[in-house]
C-alpha cells in the first residue's frame, strides 16, 4: 500500500501491523477515529514528513532512509530512538527473561541448559544496558547539545569546549553490535537445544528474540546510517560557524 | 541453501532480480540493498552466501576487504550495465540477459554453492576445531592459543571463522554455552 498524507491511520495499521511499533514509539495514542495520517500528526504535533518516511521505510523496506530522514531536526530522531529504548529496556528485554525463566522452571530433563541460557541472557542483559546507558547519558546528551548550541549566536563555553575535544566519530567506533549476542542465543535455541515441556513457550521466546533481533537491526541502522552522519555534518558545520 | 543478498542501486533491475530470485529454488533467505552504505551494513549483518553486486557501484572499502568481512565459500557475482561479450566469466551477468539466461546462470552458482555446502554440513567440528573451541571457550585468547598450541595466531583464527561458520555461533560466550551444552567443557572448567 502507498502510504500517503490521507491515508486513514488506522487503514495503515491494518494493512501492516508491524507499524504499530512506530506509532507506539512516537507516542501517538489509539482511538483513531476516521482521522488521515495527516490529521493525527498535527494533532500530536509530528512533521507530517518525518512521520511519512519512517512508516515508508518500515513498511517498504526498500529506500535508505539516511536521507531523507537526515532533513529533520536530529532532536526528533534522538526522541524516536529513546523513546524504542525504553521500550526494549520496560518491555521486551525483562519479557524475555521471564519466558527463559519459566522455562527452566518447566524444564524437567535433569540438566542445566536452561540455566545456562538464564545465565547467557542475562550477561546479555547487563551488556544491553550498558550500550544503552552509554547512549541515553553520553551520545544522546551532546547531539543535543551541539544542535542547541549551533543555532545560538554564541556556544555556551562548556559546550564549545567539550565539541572541539570530542567528535562522534569515536562514538561510531566503539559502537558495539548488541545484536550478535542475541543472534547466538537464538541459534542455539534453535539448533542444539531440545525444547523442554512445554513446546508452545519455547516456540513463543523463539518468536520473540527473532522479532526483538529485526527490530535492534532497525534500531542500529536509524543510529549508523543516519543519526550519526547527521551529527557528522553537524559538527562540520557548528566548526565552520564557530572557528576556533 | 544459500543466503543472497543483491547489491544494486537501480530499482528497477534490484526489483527484478528480487522477483526472479524468489522463483528460484535453492535460496533460503534474500535481501536488497542500493546504497553503499546499506550494502556494508548487510553484507556484515546478514553475512550472504551469495552477493550480486553491480560492478558499477563504489564501495567504500576495496576488494579485498570486503572478502575478508565474508566466510571463505562466500562468492560474488557480477551485474554488469552493458551487453555482455561471448566469452565473458561465468559470474557475470548483464542487465541485458534474457530472463533465460539470467535464470540458467543464477541457478548454475545457486546449485554449486549447494554442493560444496552439503559436504560441509554431514561434516562435523573436526577434532582439531574441537580442541581449538575448547581452548575458546575456557577464555584463552588468540594468541594464548597460538602458542599453547604451536600453531599461528593466523591458523587460529582460520579455525575460528570455520567454527563460527558450522555452529552459526559468534560470540565467545555463546561458543561457551555450545561447548558447555555439548560436553566439550564442563561447568567446573569455568568456575
Ligand atoms: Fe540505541
Ligand atoms: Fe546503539
Amino acid at each position: 500500500m502507498h502510504i500517503s498524507p490521507n491515508t486513514k491511520m488506522s487503514d495503515l495499521v491494518q494493512s501492516d501491523f508491524e507499524l504499530l511499533a512506530v506509532l507506539q514509539r512516537l507516542k501517538i495514542p489509539f482511538g483513531f477515529k476516521e482521522k488521515s495520517i495527516q490529521t493525527i500528526c498535527r494533532e500530536e504535533g509530528i512533521d507530517l514528513n518525518f512521520f511519512l518516511n519512517l512508516a515508508r521505510w518500515y513498511h517498504e523496506r526498500d529506500f535508505f532512509p539516511g536521507e531523507t530522514l537526515m532533513n529533520h531536526p536530529v532532536k526528533w530522531l534522538v526522541k524516536y530512538l529513546r523513546s524504542t529504548h525504553s521500550c526494549y529496556i520496560e518491555y521486551h528485554i525483562p519479557r524475555i527473561e521471564e519466558e527463559i525463566i519459566r522455562m527452566e522452571s518447566l524444564d524437567r530433563s535433569g540438566g542445566h541448559n536452561m540455566q545456562l541460557m538464564l545465565k547467557f541472557f542475562r550477561e546479555y542483559i547487563s551488556e544491553f544496558t550498558a550500550h544503552i546507558q552509554l547512549e541515553e547519558e553520553k551520545i544522546f546528551p551532546y547531539i543535543l547539545s551541539l544542535e542547541e548550541n549551533f543555532e545560538k549566536e554564541t556556544p555556551a563555553p562548556e559546550f564549545l569546549k567539550t565539541a572541539r575535544g570530542y567528535t562522534i566519530k569515536d562514538f561510531l567506533d566503539e559502537h558495539s553490535d548488541i545484536e550478535e549476542k542475541l543472534v547466538d542465543l537464538r541459534n542455539i535455541l534453535l539448533k542444539y537445544l531440545a525444547p523442554p515441556s512445554d513446546n508452545c513457550l519455547f516456540t513463543n521466546v523463539l518468536i520473540e528474540i527473532f522479532r526483538l533481533g529485526n527490530d535492534l537491526n532497525d534500531h542500529t541502522i536509524l543510529e549508523e546510517n543516519v543519526l550519526i552522519p547527521q551529527v557528522i555534518k553537524m559538527e562540520k558545520d557548528f566548526h565552520n560557524k564557530f572557528p576556533r | 541453501m544459500a543466503k543472497v543478498l543483491i547489491a544494486e542501486t537501480s530499482y528497477l533491475v534490484r526489483k527484478g532480480l528480487v522477483s526472479l530470485l524468489e522463483q528460484t529454488d535453492g535460496v533460503t533467505e534474500l535481501k536488497a540493498a542500493g546504497h553503499p552504505d546499506t550494502i556494508m551494513q548487510t553484507l556484515k549483518e546478514f553475512s550472504p552466501d551469495i552477493i550480486l553486486l553491480n560492478s558499477a557501484i563504489q564501495m567504500p572499502v576495496s576488494h579485498d576487504k570486503l572478502l575478508s568481512l565474508l566466510h571463505d565459500k562466500a562468492r560474488f557475482i557480477y551485474i554488469i550495465n552493458t551487453p555482455l561479450p561471448q566469452d565473458s566469466p561465468a559470474n557475470h551477468i548483464s542487465v541485458f540477459d534474457t530472463k533465460n539466461k539470467l535464470t540458467e546462470k543464477l541457478s548454475l552458482h545457486l546449485k554449486q554453492y549447494e554442493s560444496t555446502e552439503e559436504k560441509e554440513e554431514t561434516e562435523e567440528l573436526t577434532p582439531r576445531e574441537k580442541l581449538i573451541l575448547k581452548h575458546v571457550a575456557l577464555g584463552y585468547t588468540n594468541k594464548e592459543i597460538a602458542t599453547k598450541l604451536f600453531i599461528s595466531t593466523h591458523t587460529v583464527i582460520s579455525h575460528r571463522k570455520n567454527i563460527t561458520r558450522k555452529l552459526d555461533i559468534k560470540t565467545v560466550s555463546g561458543l561457551t554455552v555450545y561447548s558447555l551444552i555439548n560436553g566439550i567443557i564442563k561447568m567446573e572448567d569455568i568456575q
